[in-house]
């Protein structure tokens, strides 16, 4: 996923122009600033995790990867959201969020957008529209219409019917997670287009666990670079993080609360020597299947063969594929 | 339509311009240095969506790496590895594009973004302005080339006023030796010429100096013509053909028995003329061939002297023992003898205030003309020369000078010149335009050193040559080197392949490091145009021309070694009359001298009478054979009578 933080572009000013007409006291903010996203506040936590390849986690050295590997991935899917501070109406924050995904394709080595489902962008405008009691229903359909944007409340209670404080830090908040579900959607139906189609093999940037179909997919294949929840604990954990260059773990079973269940594996990029833990550490998702030991090595393969090119000046480069770099840039030039 | 080939970009960093503008393309698209570009903008102006013609005048490649170090730890540092990747970088192909025309022209404005394609035929004529010259009614366009990029093929047309006046004139080309470009590219452009040239516009025809080697000396003979160049020469819509009227003009050797060309085999004589000159033709140009500082004032005012007085008039003086009629240099060199055996008798040592010093000087280095220029300079007078007054159209005259020395060359250079000129101004020479073909104008014309009579001729016919329809092409190697104004008042200049320390001379600073890397490396065959129409300089390719190459010409056709003065006297006469045999030659020639021999062979070449052998023996002086004398009859003698007291 991209974070990218470029000031308001002339769309944004023009929504921002409107709200004003009706808001008297909003105040633009100058630039635009952009807002990283949100730290988690969940803790890092270590869960437990059925093992399925063997009876314990253990360090597998794949086979047959080197540098002339040939990686089986066809496409890759990442997504990348804006979200900006435009304007605040008595503290109360004005946020426009852009998010896009794209599915770009390798032909002859070389990367091209996916040609059945076009790139796809969106923009918002998050209001927490309880604290803004003078703008009136008429006034926001008025401004979703000329703006053509959608316009999404910040403030609506959550599912024990309470209402959102009025901090704007967390008004914030909630606008920062509004736009990354908004992402994660628009991902989300590529990625079940993709799968649709039954075409080659998909390198997608996360996990694959959102949706059923994309879940149960052979040509999904998801790879999580964060590890803020790790499958293994014990001396498991201890055989992951020693992990070497080409080694993966054992196959294991992740099924989430409300997501489907997937089949998983930590695997070592590049090694570690001199750097933390994580360095180069990416967790494989993919769909529930049989001989799951090939299924492993072979997927390993691929995603140890997609090392090359560097993703660098990426700061994730260690465990980011070139792919998922020509993504983001692709995104960033679109968005 | 093509497709759209390119998109334009601008940054703050790079913007664009009036005059450049930026694209990108695909990595495989077929744009190079020298593509011809068409943009088309994204918003009407005055209703009329703009159109800017471009040539791309440099290229830059690069991928998203940031360090090249990158590229080495991806790869392990080596290199064989990076094969493997599963993805290339993402790389762009930018270009830079110098602006040729915009339309509409007004208001000039920087480059709109916009997409780019590849100029079609008809957008290389509107890019080029030759819209202008190629309209109904114009009609002016002369074909030097093909434009080629991307399966364009287009002609590239120069305008005949440009070319060859009064708007703009001359024309000249560079480049290194050895690729036979320049000549060839002369070649081919007066076939061009003689074929498109208006004939409303004029007669035209051509005077080529043929300075080295036998480039120029077969072009009435065939030459081979590959396929490729055919289909050139049909694009260009000029003929696969040698030209039709070649008439050549070359000075004896120094002995004077066969012409000092490469073209003297006797299978091509018949279109050959020997060029000799008199007393009179040459001291007209004495001061090209005497030095300043050995003529200076007193000197010169003899040879005035001589050229008003003396010269084909009756010339008498107290001095002189007789009358003199000086008409050649043997009648000069007698006139001299006579003046001075005559200041001797008298002791004197002044006559008509020149003094005896100065009049042995210049005898001297008048005398000494006939030696320099020996087979050009006759001490008999005898004068054949090119046909001033009466020169055809489309006919190329070719002199051949490539094995004279040096001060012979300047010689017929400076007076065929002068004499182009003279009857130009005058309107009797025959034809309307007339184009002189020089080579090595580093040698003629340099930027530095001395101000030689042949080097302001040049300067002359550059400057003022277009009001009178005098034109000159001129070729060199090293451009730099040559005067500038010769230079610099051609309006055309053409390029073949150059010689990398001549592109780095401050007079190709205008071109970019691309299209300067382009010139070093140009195929036989490819020119970079600049002509005044045209805002950037233009590449294209032109046929091989259909004449036979002077290397396969010296092989087919062996350059005559010195013969015997009869075989030279047969092999000259013959062309006039085929009955005219060995024997025949000897028979008439036994009695007299060398001299008079080839004195008799050049008169009849020049009367070309109807009855060869007739004119040619009425040459020579009468001799009445020696005749045996008659033994006077022996009378008898006496016997003395035995008694004869006084008998012995």
């Amino acid at each position: 996923m991209l974070v990218s933080n470029s000031g308001p572009d002339a769309a944004s000013r023009a929504a921002v122009r409107l709200l004003m007409q009706r808001l008297p006291s909003l105040s633009p903010v100058e630039g635009g600033a952009s807002v990283e996203p949100i730290a988690p506040t969940d803790p890092p936590i270590l869960r437990s995790a059925q093992i399925v390849e063997g009876s314990a986690v253990r360090a597998v050295k794949v086979p047959g990867a080197s540098g002339a590997t040939t990686s089986g991935f066809g496409a890759f899917l990442d997504g990348a959201q804006k979200v900006q501070v435009v304007a605040h109406d008595r503290g109360m924050p004005i946020v426009i969020g852009t998010v896009s995904a794209a599915v770009r394709v390798r032909v002859d080595r070389r990367m091209i957008t996916w040609g059945h489902q076009p790139p796809r962008v969106e923009r918002a405008i998050y209001l927490p529209l309880r604290y803004l009691p003078t703008l009136t229903a008429a006034d926001v359909s008025t401004v979703a219409a000329q703006s053509k944007w959608r316009i999404v409340d910040t403030s609506t209670a959550d599912k024990n019917g309470e209402y959102p404080s009025q901090h704007p830090a967390f008004l914030l908040d909630r606008a920062i997670r509004a736009v990354d579900q908004q992402r994660e959607e628009l991902e989300d139906r590529l990625a079940e287009a993709w799968c649709a189609r039954g075409e080659a093999p998909l390198f997608i940037d996360g996990g694959i666990s959102r949706t059923t179909s994309v879940a149960s997919s052979t040509c999904a294949i998801g790879v999580i670079k964060s590890h803020r929840t790790l499958y293994v604990q014990g001396e498991a954990l201890g055989i992951v993080m020693s992990l070497g260059k080409g080694e993966r773990s054992s196959v294991f079973r992740v099924a989430p609360r409300s997501r489907s269940s997937v089949l998983s594996w930590y695997l070592r990029l590049r090694a570690p020597d001199g750097h933390d833990a994580m360095w180069g550490l990416v967790r494989v998702e993919v769909a529930e299947c049989d001989r799951l030991s090939e299924r492993a090595e072979e997927i390993s393969r691929w995603v140890l063969a997609e090392t090359t090119p560097l993703s660098l000046p990426d700061g994730r480069w260690d465990k980011m594929a070139y792919g998922v770099r020509d993504c983001e840039e692709f995104l960033r030039a679109i968005s | 339509m093509s497709e759209a080939l390119g998109r334009v970009v601008a940054t703050e960093r790079k913007p664009n311009t009036p005059h450049e503008f930026h694209f990108w393309t695909a990595i495989d698209s077929p744009v190079g240095i020298g593509t011809i570009v068409r943009v088309d903008g994204a918003q009407p102006m005055d209703g009329q969506i703009p159109h800017i013609y471009g040539i791309v005048v440099e290229g830059f490649s690069y991928t998203d790496l940031q360090s090249p170090m990158h590229d080495v730890l991806g790869h392990d540092g080596l290199p064989t590895m990076a094969g493997y990747a599963s993805t290339e970088r993402a790389e762009i192909r930018l270009y830079t594009a110098a602006v040729l025309r915009q339309i509409p022209e007004e208001p000039l404005q920087p480059v709109p973004m916009g997409q780019v394609f590849l100029a079609e035929e008809a957008d290389v004529q509107v890019a080029l302005r030759m819209d202008s010259y190629l309209r109904e009614g114009a009609n002016t366009g002369i074909p030097v080339g093909v434009y080629r990029a991307g399966g364009t093929d287009a002609v590239i047309y120069l305008d005949a006023d440009f070319l060859l006046g009064p708007e703009a004139a001359h024309l000249n080309i560079t480049g290194v030796s050895g690729l036979a470009t320049k000549t060839s590219a002369v070649e081919f452009l007066l076939a061009s010429l003689f074929k498109h040239f208006p004939r409303d516009k004029g007669s035209i025809a051509a005077v080529c100096f043929n300075v080295k080697g036998p480039d120029l000396c077969y072009l009435d003979k065939p030459g081979e013509v590959e396929k490729t160049d055919e289909v050139l020469y049909e694009k260009l819509g000029v003929e696969a053909k040698p030209f039709e009227g070649v008439e050549y003009f070359a000075p004896y050797t120094a002995k004077g028995l066969v012409l000092n060309t490469f073209r003297n085999n006797e299978a091509l004589l018949d279109n050959v003329t020997p060029l000799t000159w008199g007393l009179r033709e040459v001291l007209q140009f004495a001061e090209v061939l005497l030095n300043k500082d050995d003529v200076d004032a007193k000197a010169d005012a003899l040879i005035d002297f001589i050229k008003e007085n003396v010269v084909d008039k009756e010339f008498r003086d107290p001095v002189l023992t007789k009358t003199h009629r000086v008409q050649s240099f043997a009648d000069l060199d007698a006139w001299f003898r006579d003046v001075l055996q005559g200041m001797e008798k008298k002791d004197g040592e002044s006559w008509r205030t020149h003094h005896v010093a100065t009049i042995r000087k210049v005898r001297n280095r008048l005398s000494n003309i006939s030696t320099r220029c020996a087979g050009l300079v006759t001490d008999s007078g005898a004068v054949s020369d090119l046909p001033f007054g009466s020169f055809t159209d489309r006919t190329v005259y070719v002199v051949d000078v490539a094995n004279l020395e040096e001060d012979a060359q300047d010689l017929i250079f400076a007076r065929i010149v002068s004499k182009l000129r003279e009857h130009l101004e005058r309107r009797d020479l025959g034809v309307k335009h007339l184009v002189v073909f020089v080579d090595e104008l580093n040698k003629y014309a340099p930027g530095d050193g001395a101000d030689t009579y042949v080097r302001k001729m040049l300067l002359d016919i550059a400057e003022r040559g277009r009001y009178l329809g005098l034109v000159l092409f001129s070729a060199q190697q090293f451009r730099s080197q040559v005067h500038r104004r010769v230079v610099g008042n051609s309006g055309t200049a053409l390029f073949g392949r150059m010689d990398a320390d001549e592109l780095s001379t401050p007079g190709y600073a205008v071109l970019s490091p691309a299209t300067r890397t382009k010139l070093a490396t140009l195929e036989k065959g490819q020119l970079m145009i600049r002509h005044p129409h045209f805002t950037q300089p233009i590449f294209v390719r032109f046929p091989r021309p259909a004449v036979m190459q002077g290397r396969e010409g010296a092989e087919r056709y062996p350059q005559a070694s010195e013969i015997s003065l009869e075989a030279a006297i047969l092999r000259a006469l013959r062309p006039l009359d085929p009955t005219i045999t060995l024997p025949w030659v000897q028979e008439i020639t036994a009695l007299y001298s060398d001299e008079e021999v080839i004195r008799a062979r050049n008169a009849t070449l020049l009367a070309r009478p109807d009855n060869v052998k007739a004119y040619f023996t009425a040459q020579f002086r009468k001799i009445i054979p020696a005749q045996a004398a008659p033994r006077p009859m022996a009378g008898s003698i006496k016997s003395a009578p035995e008694n004869d007291p006084y008998g012995f």
